[in-house]
């Protein structure tokens, strides 16, 4: 048989492959000394890459709320900013409630009150725009007065007397924010704990020999929790990353995280707010502490995810231990 | 669909800001560009956000980068001197060496390679990286492997220069 080139090696650690072609890798590794030691330097290539790379990567601030692309002066963009702010604040609103966990860098630029879509009502064409009609019609009445509240809109800028695109388009677009705005209730409850879940890509079932490949050393796992199935994952700035399913009891599953890490961003401290705990534990809530750092010993990012309380969760991080063959 | 799209946000947004800041090196202006990307994203609705935002943001930067250029001639044109910059921490000095190494060291890719590795770190996966740049499934592996390969010699190459430059 012939050997694994580069690129199916790096498609193989990238957990790229299809799983027929990844019992075919499996199966020449296990018998192929010659390929086994470059799989290890493909492994450690991919994961200096990935280190550099977190070196020249921007700071790793918060989701912003989805911001109207004309509340900053118009000298800092060259393209022209064509949607009223009346659209762009409602798409801010929609997409912006909730989303806004973290530090509070630029006050001036976030659009987050109805009044301020409302207000800019009476501007837009004076053919009326359903989708905002509807919304308003929906908004509780101490948030609809004329003259928009001054507390929290003193910095906000106002909206500017031109439309910029034709009444169509901006019908369009009112009734696509309201479309959008009609989930924000939805995403603001799941936000957080998804937020985190992105964080962690699952994808195909994987063998616990590739698991090993994938990270170079044994998975941690719970010891004497049953264990489900191996996953790959996927994490930007993590170059091999492996969940680890394992059943504490019939309907209570756990995912423990194996992720080898690119050093820079170690430091990043994940912020999550409290959540309800959900039945599925793919959804469920992530502890709130700061990401631990890596044991010194296995050079590992470890988590543990599941439907328990912060605690628990924690307590059982602390129990992880190699998985050995 | 409207869900769709603040799900993509979401999962998308800082990948994008990740990926543009590689190209712009300049982290507000990445953001800046993301928050256009998704503006033209509600507007036109494409069927694959995911990858329609990354071949616009791909367009946006470049577009930016030759703005950019045409503005630092006018520039050096202005200004006879460079001004002398603020004296920075250790700590802050190091990262910002760090990374103009880096940058450097990506600057050695061909485009090619640079572009998929770009996307890779930014999360997207190798079907969408073949999509994007034309290049068959197949070949995205390949490509990852020499431009990984490349980036890490370019850089503990440009470090040996700096050590002999010193010494
Ligand atoms: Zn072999």
């Amino acid at each position: 048989m012939s050997h694994v080139d580069d690129g199916m090696l790096h498609a193989y650690l990238d957990g790229e492959l299809s799983p027929a072609e990844v019992q075919g890798v499996d199966a020449h590794l296990a018998q192929c000394s010659d390929c086994g030691r470059r799989l290890a330097e493909e492994r450690a290539l991919i994961a200096r890459a990935a280190e550099l790379l977190a070196l020249a990567a921007p700071p790793d601030r918060e989701l912003p709320p989805f911001r109207a692309g004309d509340v900053k002066p118009p000298t800092r963009l060259w393209w022209q900013v064509r949607l009223p702010l009346a659209w762009a604040a409602t798409i801010a609103l929609a997409l912006g409630i909730g989303t806004y966990l973290g530090r509070d860098t630029e006050p001036p630029r976030r659009a987050e009150t109805t009044t301020d879509a409302a207000a800019a009502k009476p501007r837009t064409p004076a053919e009326p725009v359903r989708g905002l009609t509807r919304r308003a019609a929906r908004t509780p009445p101490a948030a609809q007065p004329a003259p928009p509240p001054r507390a929290r809109a003193d910095n906000l800028p106002r909206p500017r007397p031109e439309p910029l695109v034709s009444q169509a388009d901006t019908a369009a677009a009112y009734a696509y924010a309201e479309r959008v705005a009609d989930s924000v209730a939805g995403i603001t409850r799941r936000k957080a704990s998804q937020d985190e879940h992105g964080r962690w890509q699952k994808g195909d079932a994987i063998s616990i020999d590739s698991a090993r490949r994938v990270l170079g050393a044994d998975p941690l796992v719970v010891p004497g929790v049953p264990i489900e199935a191996f996953y790959r994952g996927r994490s930007i700035g993590y170059s091999g990353v492996v969940i680890v399913e394992q059943a504490l009891d019939s309907t209570t599953m756990i995912e423990v995280i194996n992720a080898r890490s690119a050093p820079a961003v170690l430091d990043e401290v994940v912020v999550t707010g409290a959540q309800p705990v959900r039945s599925r534990p793919a959804e469920a809530a992530p502890p709130a502490a700061p990401r631990p750092a890596p044991s010194p010993g296995a050079g590992l990012f470890r988590e543990v995810r599941g439907p328990l309380s912060s605690d628990s969760l924690a307590a059982l991080r602390r129990l992880l231990r190699p998985l050995r063959p | 669909m409207s869900q769709d799209l603040a799900e993509v946000y979401r999962t998308t947004y800082r990948a994008l800001v990740r990926f543009l800041y590689r190209k712009v090196w300049d982290a507000e202006r990445a953001e800046d560009l993301a928050q256009e990307a998704f503006a033209r994203a509600v507007v036109h609705k494409p069927d694959n956000a995911r990858g329609w935002l990354f071949i616009v943001a791909a367009n946006m930067a470049r577009d930016d980068a030759r703005r950019a250029a045409r503005e630092r001639r006018h520039l050096t044109l202005l200004t006879a001197e460079p001004q002398a910059s603020e004296p920075a921490a250790d700590d802050a000095l190091h990262v910002e060496n760090e990374r103009t190494r880096v940058r450097a060291a990506l600057e050695q890719l061909t485009p090619r390679d640079r572009e998929v590795l770009l996307l890779w770190d930014s999360g997207v996966s190798y079907e969408a990286i073949a999509a994007q740049t034309g290049l068959a499934r197949g070949a995205i592996g390949t490509t990852l492997a020499r431009a990984r390969r490349r980036l890490v010699e370019a850089y503990e190459a440009g470090q040996r220069g700096e050590h002999v430059a010193r010494g």
